[in-house]
């Protein structure tokens, strides 16, 4: 079985700008696939190609084993696409632009009516008789996703669906995102970790046109990446954290309040002595944790703190 | 050409939703209901003038004649009509590649030939109708003032101006396509248009190129019997396929 996206030295350049350097990257059938990286970092790029509206410098890609600049048109009838800032007919219905996006896919009859309604519904805009150029920002977003389905594409890709919303539009595109799991291959762009870890299960970070990791999300975030554990303690903890930067398993520490943050080298050792340190200062415990690392630690470490 | 019937349904619905429904075809209808009316005072506008200004000068003007009044629904159509015309479709790959239109409808399978001659057939077919609604008030309306006659002959100049508009419709779609921007196209549109107004004093371009249409409906109608009517129509629908074709084939080698 053909993977959704096979990325091969892919490169991109707009004159002497580098967009794209070797881009590889595979991305599952059936994933929740984020494709993570700071502005600039080349997913718009990637995506236009994908979609066929730009061509590659360098290598290739394929979709579920179409090659994307010379079957454009195999390739689009297995996607949906939702451009960053979607572009529509002022003058149209949400209705009409479904049913105008479906017929271009060469969907009618019943189906096509069937698929207009139940989309409209997912995207809250059933009965909204306002033409498009007096929506939202977030009406024109959900219209967007919405639209990308009417084909029941086996791969949608979002290129930062929820960059520009206010949090209640993130929520319910992201909402929408996440009820798309085990129906469809979604291949999603963005900056903004906090979706990626949402809804995402597998990830890519792309730097200055590169990709510098690509791993499922819960390997990403355990692998090859700094354990840490967090004490609080009732108070005195500015007493407690020379003591624990100081014993062998600690790497660093730092404080926070009542809160001592290590990262540690060694976790079974640093749970059997941390108690143990507590007590010796004769200080009151309150909580000590196992922190996991959020995906923006892996993300600032990979990409160095740029964004 | 994936898509053509599709989109060439958008683009129709569109005419009628919009302003599109209203320039060029609003300043047809208008020049259609008021050139014979304008015909028809202008001699005595130009006495009048000619008596408070110009005393002891005669100027003798003929009375207006049914020729007069096509004559002038021509020069308006040829002018006002076409530079409007330039203008209005300026915009019609470029604004879809501002607006992001394009984007989204090319992320489908929808061939770029598909969009491209889907915008010159709706087009062609917004001139044909409006052109003809605009031809059949002014004949009612000289008819009424003035005779019926010389009506074949009306209808010869109207061709030739649907096909001087024609041409300009698929030469709008190459610029569209080429300079990416409605403005820069626009521009490019009046500036061929007034080099093909310059060029009609070269008599080879007059007589064998689309440079001829500019005042062929004219001559039609006062009858000038040096008539080289096949060459600039022929080689116009030529043009406009051709340039047609091109811009099909440059909108399929650009990135979106």
């Amino acid at each position: 079985m053909s993977p959704a996206i096979e990325i091969q030295g892919l490169g991109k350049r707009y004159g002497d700008t580098v967009a794209l350097d070797g881009v590889d990257l595979t991305v599952p059938e059936g994933s929740v696939y984020g494709f993570l990286g700071p502005n600039g970092a080349g997913k718009t790029t990637a995506l236009r190609i994908l979609t066929g509206m730009a061509r590659p410098s360098t290598g290739g890609a394929r979709v579920f084993g179409h090659d994307v600049v010379h079957a454009t048109n195999d390739v689009r009838a297995l996607i949906g696409f939702l451009p960053d800032v979607p572009g529509y007919y002022p003058w149209m219905t949400a209705e009409e632009f479904l049913r105008f996006a479906g017929k271009l896919h060469g969907v009618s009859g019943r189906v096509l009516d069937d698929r207009v309604e139940s989309l409209l519904e997912m995207a809250g805009l059933a009965g909204v008789k306002q033409r498009v150029g007096g929506f939202s920002r977030g009406m024109k977003q959900r219209l967007g996703v919405a639209q990308a389905l009417i084909n029941a594409p086996k791969l949608l890709m979002l290129d930062e669906p929820t960059s520009a919303l206010d949090p209640m539009g993130r929520k319910d595109v992201l909402e929408m995102i996440a009820a798309l799991r085990g129906k469809t291959t979604v291949f999603f762009s963005t900056h903004i970790l906090t979706d990626v870890e949402r809804v995402c299960d597998t990830v890519a970070i792309l730097d200055h046109g590169r990709v510098v990791r690509q791993a499922a999300m819960a390997e990403l975030k355990r692998e090859g990446h700094a354990l840490k554990v967090a004490v609080e303690v009732e108070e005195g903890a500015e007493a407690l954290e020379p003591l624990l930067a100081a014993e062998p398993w600690a790497v660093e520490c730092e404080r926070d309040g009542q809160v001592v943050r290590c990262v540690v080298s060694d976790m079974p050792a640093a749970r059997r002595s941390i108690p143990a340190v507590v007590a010796s200062k004769r200080l009151g415990l309150v909580r000590m944790v196992d922190e996991e690392p959020s995906l923006e630690d892996v993300f600032v470490e990979l990409v160095g703190g740029r964004s | 050409m994936h898509g053509f019937a599709v989109f060439l349904g958008k683009e129709m619905t569109e005419i009628v939703r919009t302003w599109r429904l209203y320039v060029v075809p609003g300043i047809l209808v208008f020049f259609g209901l008021t050139s014979p009316l304008i015909a028809e005072v202008t001699p005595a506008l130009v006495s009048s003038m000619a008596g408070s200004e110009a005393q002891g000068i005669v100027i003798e003007i003929p009375p207006a004649t049914t020729v007069d009044a096509y004559l002038q629904f021509n020069n308006n159509a040829m002018q006002i009509a076409l530079i409007a015309l330039i203008i209005a479709t300026a915009g019609a790959i470029a604004g879809e590649r501002r607006s992001g239109t394009a984007q989204l409808v090319l992320s489908k399978p929808v061939s770029r030939s598909a969009m491209v001659i889907a915008k010159a057939v709706s087009n062609w077919v917004l001139l044909a109708v409006a052109g003809g609604v605009g031809a059949a008030l002014c004949a009612g309306v000289t008819a009424i003032m003035f005779d019926t006659t010389l009506l074949p002959e009306f209808a010869a100049m109207v061709g030739v101006w649907y096909a001087l508009a024609s041409l300009l419709v698929a030469l709008m779609l190459l610029f569209s396509v080429l300079l990416k921007s409605q403005a820069g196209a626009a521009g490019a549109g009046i500036a061929v248009f007034f080099a093909m107004s310059i060029l009609t004093i070269w008599d080879v371009a007059r007589d064998y190129s689309p440079v001829g249409l500019l005042g062929l409906g004219d001559r039609i109608v006062l009858g000038q019997p040096d008539l080289s009517i096949a060459w600039p129509v022929a080689t116009s629908i030529a043009a406009a396929l051709v340039l047609v074709g091109l811009a099909a084939l440059a909108f399929k080698r650009q990135e979106v």
